[in-house]
């Protein structure tokens, strides 16, 4: 239950309490015609009413490009550095949904596989996630049907909830979240109990259950060409995906000096598989999409328990030939009811 | 990692032996075959190769591998007492432990004999712990086949039976091994499959026929363990390129039985 609540009008007040604080404070900005997550000083450019950025924040977890050694020539000697942050700056990062937040628990199980992964981790503790609850969801949102919820918990440490007076309610979901309530106090004001939440509904546009099963049996279905035909491979949808975190890792040196990268990659590219020799076990379009959604939906979930895919639609807005997942799932659903 | 001896076992096959500069991190460094490590020339990047020396020889590592790509034609640019990276060891292994006191079948085709080579200076280095050792290493061609010294030392060891073989067309006039495809010669060589383990490595296309040939001879597929190779970047299992169905190659493999492979998607 929520004990305090942010007045509309006091967003900059609770910006500079957290900044005072210590905190980066990372938030949905506009930039060039759409709405990402940048690091804000002016708390009047935070959009908290877009209901999609174009990325998602796991690029303030897992950067798009960041260097794990850098390493000198000398003759036949190379010395080497690693470039893990050991420190990376206290952060928050307060207007993102719960779809977004939901990636982050999702994506810890693989980062901790065994090799524990510090460069997410790292961050990951550095950070406190404020999610905002979705009033207004719209048709690309399939949250529901993927264990989620407009208004979920999972992955934020503080969730706002929109009031119909257009306050925002403040519920801690974990200490970090707090922790936040307590370094912002002089910026919130109590609830009285009586606020009005606002959250949307998603309808639920496919049975999960059914889904799964139908992926492990139907690894040679034609679906797979049919849904596929139109795919570019052009990776957009990995790129905006809070869920996606393949990487490449490729040196880039001078004479003198280099750096080793880890960068995002996509299953969808083209030579994501192929090997030296030039054999690429998935050399056309409809095997890559089909490793997307398997991986997705099946692959992830035996592995880890859970569904690689939080419902938020960025791929299908984003897709230039509008692909929409939540359609092609929802067909295999379909077909999984009527070959039962 | 310093670069001790280069060995070039055939064209375009070339062996590596590396040191290690830390010489405590070398004493400490342990592995079991099967498992595999990444390579890298700094400035060029890395390479998954297996790590083709045996366990049970200390102080350096083996790998050996074709060139094909960048990194690899920046491996082969390398001279003796040049500065390499390695990490590793990564990946599961052969479990030899339980093929002790078993008839252990080798297949290595190609630059697959690589990742074989390792388990089979392994199990010769403990030799009484395991029954018949039969050794089948098939090549395109006599020039292609690699280890051509360590092949002479098993067809001169008494209690290994090896058998060698290249394709229709790879021999030469004074060839004294057999001529045909690694198949048929497994087929024709009829080994029992009683008691036995067959551990096998070569191109998807050889493992694939070879099966087929093993099966006819009444190996199960549960007998039968190959290594597979994917593309791999991190070999941690993060990076996701080696992923093929439900498993990571680089974790849960890159060892796998005959029968692991058949559960899984074809598409490696």
């Amino acid at each position: 239950m929520a004990e305090f609540k942010l007045n509309r009008d006091k967003l900059g007040e609770l910006v500079k309490a957290l900044k005072g604080e210590g905190y980066r404070v990372v938030a949905p900005v506009e930039q060039e015609r759409t709405f990402v997550f940048e690091e804000v000083d002016d708390p009047g450019e935070i959009r908290l009413d877009v209901l999609r950025t174009k990325r998602s924040i796991k690029g303030w977890f897992f950067p798009r490009v960041e260097p794990t050694l850098s390493y000198e020539f000398d003759g036949q000697s190379v010395t080497c550095k690693s470039d893990l942050p050991e420190s990376p700056p206290k952060t928050v990062i307060i207007g993102c949904r719960p779809c977004d937040a939901a990636s982050l628990p999702m994506l810890d199980k693989l980062f901790d596989w065994d090799y524990r992964d510090e460069y997410w981790f790292k961050r990951r503790e550095a950070t406190t996630v404020i999610s905002v609850a979705c009033d207004a969801p719209d048709s690309y949102c399939f949250c529901t049907s993927v264990g989620g919820a407009p208004d979920g918990t999972a992955g934020a440490d503080l969730v706002m909830k929109k009031t119909s007076s257009g306050d925002y309610l403040l519920e801690p979901a974990t200490e970090k979240g707090t922790a936040i309530v307590e370094a912002a106090k002089s910026a919130l004001d109590p609830a009285t109990g009586n606020e009005e939440i606002l959250v949307g509904e998603v309808p639920q546009r496919f049975d999960l259950g059914a889904v799964k099963p139908w992926l492990d049996d139907n690894f040679d279905h034609e679906y797979w060409k049919e849904i596929s035909y139109k795919c570019l491979s052009c990776g957009v949808c990995a790129f905006v995906c809070p869920t996606c975190h393949c990487f490449d890792i490729q040196d880039e040196s001078t004479l003198e000096r280099g750096v080793r990268l880890k960068s995002w990659d996509s299953c969808c590219l083209p030579i994501f598989t192929r090997h030296g020799s030039g054999h690429n076990p998935r050399s056309t379009r409809d095997t890559r999409y089909r490793q997307r959604v398997m991986h997705k939906f099946t692959y992830y979930v035996d592995k880890f328990g859970v569904t690689a895919c939080v419902g938020c639609g960025r791929c299908s807005a984003a897709c230039p030939i509008d692909m929409n997942i939540c359609t092609v799932v929802a067909g295999a659903a379909k077909l999984a009811e009527t070959s039962t | 990692m310093r670069l001790e001896e280069v060995i070039d076992e055939a064209p375009g096959i070339r062996t590596l032996k590396l040191a290690f500069q830390d010489e405590a991190a070398g004493e400490n460094f342990s592995f079991k075959a099967g498992q595999f490590g990444l390579y890298s020339v700094f400035g060029e990047g890395e390479c998954t190769f297996c790590i083709a020396s045996p366990p049970t020889r200390k102080g350096y590592i083996e790998c050996s591998f074709q060139e094909v790509g960048r990194v690899t034609n920046a491996l082969r640019q390398l001279e003796v007492g040049d500065t390499l990276g390695f990490r590793g060891p990564y990946g599961n292994w052969f479990p030899l432990d339980e093929m002790k006191g078993k008839n252990i079948i080798f297949v290595g085709m190609g630059i697959g004999l690589a990742p074989v080579r390792c388990v089979i200076w392994n199990c010769l280095d403990l030799r009484a712990d395991f029954s018949d050792i039969t050794i089948i290493v098939g090549s395109r061609n006599v020039d292609l086949l690699p280890y051509k010294p360590e092949l002479k030392q098993w067809e001169e060891m008494s209690d290994v039976n090896l058998v060698k073989t290249v394709d229709p067309g790879g021999e030469t006039p004074d060839w004294d091994g057999k001529v045909g495809f690694v198949p048929t010669v497994v087929e024709q060589l009829a080994p029992s499959p009683d008691n036995a383990v067959v551990i096998i490595c070569g191109p998807p296309i050889g493992i694939k026929f070879t099966l087929v040939s093993l099966e006819k001879l009444g190996f199960s597929p549960d007998q039968v363990y190959t290594t597979l190779e994917n593309k791999m970047k991190c070999g941690l299992g993060k990076c996701g390129r080696c992923n093929v169905g439900n498993v990571y190659v680089c974790k849960d493999g890159p060892v796998f039985t005959a029968a692991q492979i058949r559960a899984l998607p074809q598409e490696f």
